[in-house]
This record gives structure tokens, C-alpha cells and sequence, in this order.
């Protein structure tokens, strides 16, 4: 079984930077990622809120945050976790992937979040229709065609006007309406949730699923640290997912000296 | 036996960017498969033939015939995963 000082799980911005604090700090560091590496903002062509560099690409950007942790000596590894245990002996966390069982000191949670899925009224009224959850990825596959949105909130709104430029017609519809016929593809913009779900017997969480932690980043398990977007918090950006990268790490090598 | 590995991607994709450095990996770990690059702004005909509505999407094909695709975003793993159903 391998054994890390740290293991973080998520290479999303706040993981990344976390992995970059910890192995500056000296620690080995493994990161675990169940998709791939860079996060929510890679499906952001065009960042104009990461301060230095405007206008900067998210898969730009998130690839050179890759190459640097790679370059500190840091292991990325693609499998999604199981589970997370503490042993009761000495503390250490079992961290479970299919076929395989690392451990080490200390966790770091930064497992970000995911769009809500669409109701299973809604997702048996789309049938076989395409259903997507990022108007910007998928909205040039439907070009002079009609499509509905689903959604009230600021996201669904910037599909709509995004799509509008694209498609032939956008119905506008809220997350109970009916899907309407005409519509040969459905974009779902109903909101985000963490993906906590693997974490409930190891961490308090909140009513909707968000690790509970103040800004210090330390959950209500000793030695398991949460950064980014799956944190209970106000602000969810780029910048404090890195904030919280940095304060999750620095928290977590101090627990193990 | 011939094994093609279609990649369908755009410019504007930001998740087909990221996949683009895992497929030229594989690339790399099995030369005996051949890999096609598929802009669906170039291609939309071939991308529509294929039944591609959401991006970036792999589809494996053995001797002409779709055997697995994956949508989304994919790992190295899981592109092996996915040749094993061709073997």
C-alpha cells in the first residue's frame, strides 16, 4: 500500500494549489482525480477574473497549474475514491479507489461540485433528446435549431442570451414546466451540487451537502481539511478556491508536525 | 483487424482541449491504432452521421464498426478500458 503525508482528492484549482503548498512545504503529496485535471473552469474559454492575466484560457490555465505541480514532484493519479476511512489505531486515513488502498497523515477534500440533474418528470419528457449542462460546450452542436433551457437562476439566463445567438429559437422554461416538443435538445442550468455524497460518515456536512468549515478549511474531522467550491462558504471563485488551496495545505502539514 | 479511435472536438471546447494531451499519450502506448481528429465545425456532416451531441466524444471502432464510445471528459484508464471491449 502506498503511503503519502498528504492525499488530496480533486485537481481542480483548489486542490492543485494545495498540492503545491504541501510539496513546497516538504510533504509528499498525492493527488487523486476521478475525471480529469483542471476543474469547472475548464469549460470556461475566456477568464477575466484571475488577477495578472486577463482574458486567460481555463484549460490554458489549468494545464500549466499541472505542469507545475508535476514539475514539484507531486502524483497525480485518475481514479475516482471510494471511500475514506480513519483507522482507529494511529489515525491514518485508508483512501479506497477499485482495486487499489493508499493511506496517509492527513486528507484534503477538494472534491468541487457538479450541475444538478435534471428531475426524472423533466429527463422522461426529453426522451432521447440530448441533454446537456454547459450551453458553451455543447450549444454549436444544435446551430439554427430549437432548443429549451431549463433554469431561473444567473447561469440559466447567460445560456439563454449565449444560446440565443446560436439557435434557431430558446424556450425558456423552470425546472417544473414541461419540456416543450419542439425543442430538440435540453440545456439543464438548475443549479450546482458538491460532490459530498462518499464523504457523509466522514464529515459533517451541511443541509445541502457542502463540507462544513469556516475559513480556516478544518472540518469537523481532525487531520481531513476541505478547499474550494464543496466548502461552506460565501464567495466561490477561482481566487478562493487557490485561497483555500493554500490555507487547506498549510493547515494540513501543520497537523502533522 | 483494424482498430480507429475518433475524437471529436472543437476549438471552442475547453474540455476537449484537456483530453487532447490524454489521447496523444495513448497515441504514443499503442501506434497500431489509428486515431482520427474530428473538428465537428469542419465535419458537421460525418459529426451528425455519428450522432454526436455532446463533446468531446471518443468513439472506437473495430473493423468499421462502432464497438464502445465514451462522452465527456476521459483518462488513459479508461480509454484502455474502452480498447479491451475491441479485443
Amino acid at each position: 500500500m502506498t503511503k503519502k503525508d498528504i492525499i488530496i482528492i480533486g485537481a481542480g484549482m483548489a486542490g492543485l494549489t494545495a498540492a503545491i503548498y504541501a510539496r513546497r512545504a516538504g510533504k509528499s503529496v498525492l493527488v487523486l482525480e476521478g475525471k480529469i485535471h483542471g476543474g469547472q473552469i475548464i469549460n470556461t474559454l475566456k477568464v477575466d477574473n484571475w488577477p495578472g492575466d486577463p482574458g486567460v484560457s481555463g484549460p490554458d490555465l489549468m494545464n500549466k497549474i499541472y505542469h507545475q505541480v508535476n514539475n514539484l514532484g507531486v502524483e497525480v493519479e485518475y481514479d475516482e475514491v471510494i471511500s475514506i476511512q480513519k483507522t482507529a489505531e494511529n489515525g491514518e486515513f485508508l483512501v479506497k479507489i477499485e482495486d487499489e488502498e493508499y493511506s496517509s497523515g492527513a486528507i484534503i477534500l477538494a472534491v468541487g461540485t457538479e450541475p444538478r440533474k435534471l428531475s426524472e418528470k423533466q429527463t422522461k419528457e426529453a426522451g432521447k433528446r440530448p441533454i446537456s449542462y454547459c450551453a458553451t460546450c455543447d450549444g454549436a452542436l444544435y446551430k439554427g435549431k430549437p432548443v429549451v433551457v431549463v433554469g431561473s437562476g444567473n447561469t440559466a439566463k447567460y445560456e439563454i442570451k449565449y444560446l440565443e445567438g446560436i439557435c434557431s429559437k430558446v424556450y425558456h422554461i423552470h425546472h417544473d414546466d414541461p419540456i416543450p416538443d419542439e425543442a430538440v435538445a435540453v440545456f439543464a442550468a438548475i443549479g450546482r451540487v458538491p460532490n459530498t455524497e462518499f464523504l457523509k460518515s466522514l464529515v459533517k456536512l451541511d443541509e445541502n451537502g457542502y463540507i462544513d468549515a469556516g475559513e480556516n478549511c478544518e472540518t469537523s474531522c481532525p487531520g481531513v481539511f476541505v478547499a474550494g467550491d464543496c466548502r461552506t462558504k460565501e464567495t466561490r471563485q477561482l481566487v478562493t478556491a487557490a485561497a483555500d488551496g493554500a490555507v487547506a495545505a498549510n493547515a494540513a502539514v501543520q497537523y502533522l508536525a | 483487424m483494424s482498430v480507429v479511435l475518433k475524437d471529436f472536438y472543437a476549438d471552442w471546447c475547453g474540455p476537449c482541449q484537456m483530453i487532447k494531451t490524454v489521447v496523444e499519450e495513448f497515441e504514443e502506448l499503442h501506434p497500431e491504432i489509428e486515431i482520427q481528429r474530428i473538428n465537428i465545425d469542419d465535419e458537421e456532416d460525418l459529426a451528425e452521421e455519428y450522432d454526436v451531441s455532446s463533446i468531446p466524444c471518443l468513439v472506437l471502432e473495430k473493423d468499421g464498426e462502432e464497438v464502445t464510445r465514451e462522452v465527456g471528459v476521459v483518462t488513459t484508464k479508461k480509454l484502455e478500458k474502452m480498447l479491451g471491449k475491441a479485443k
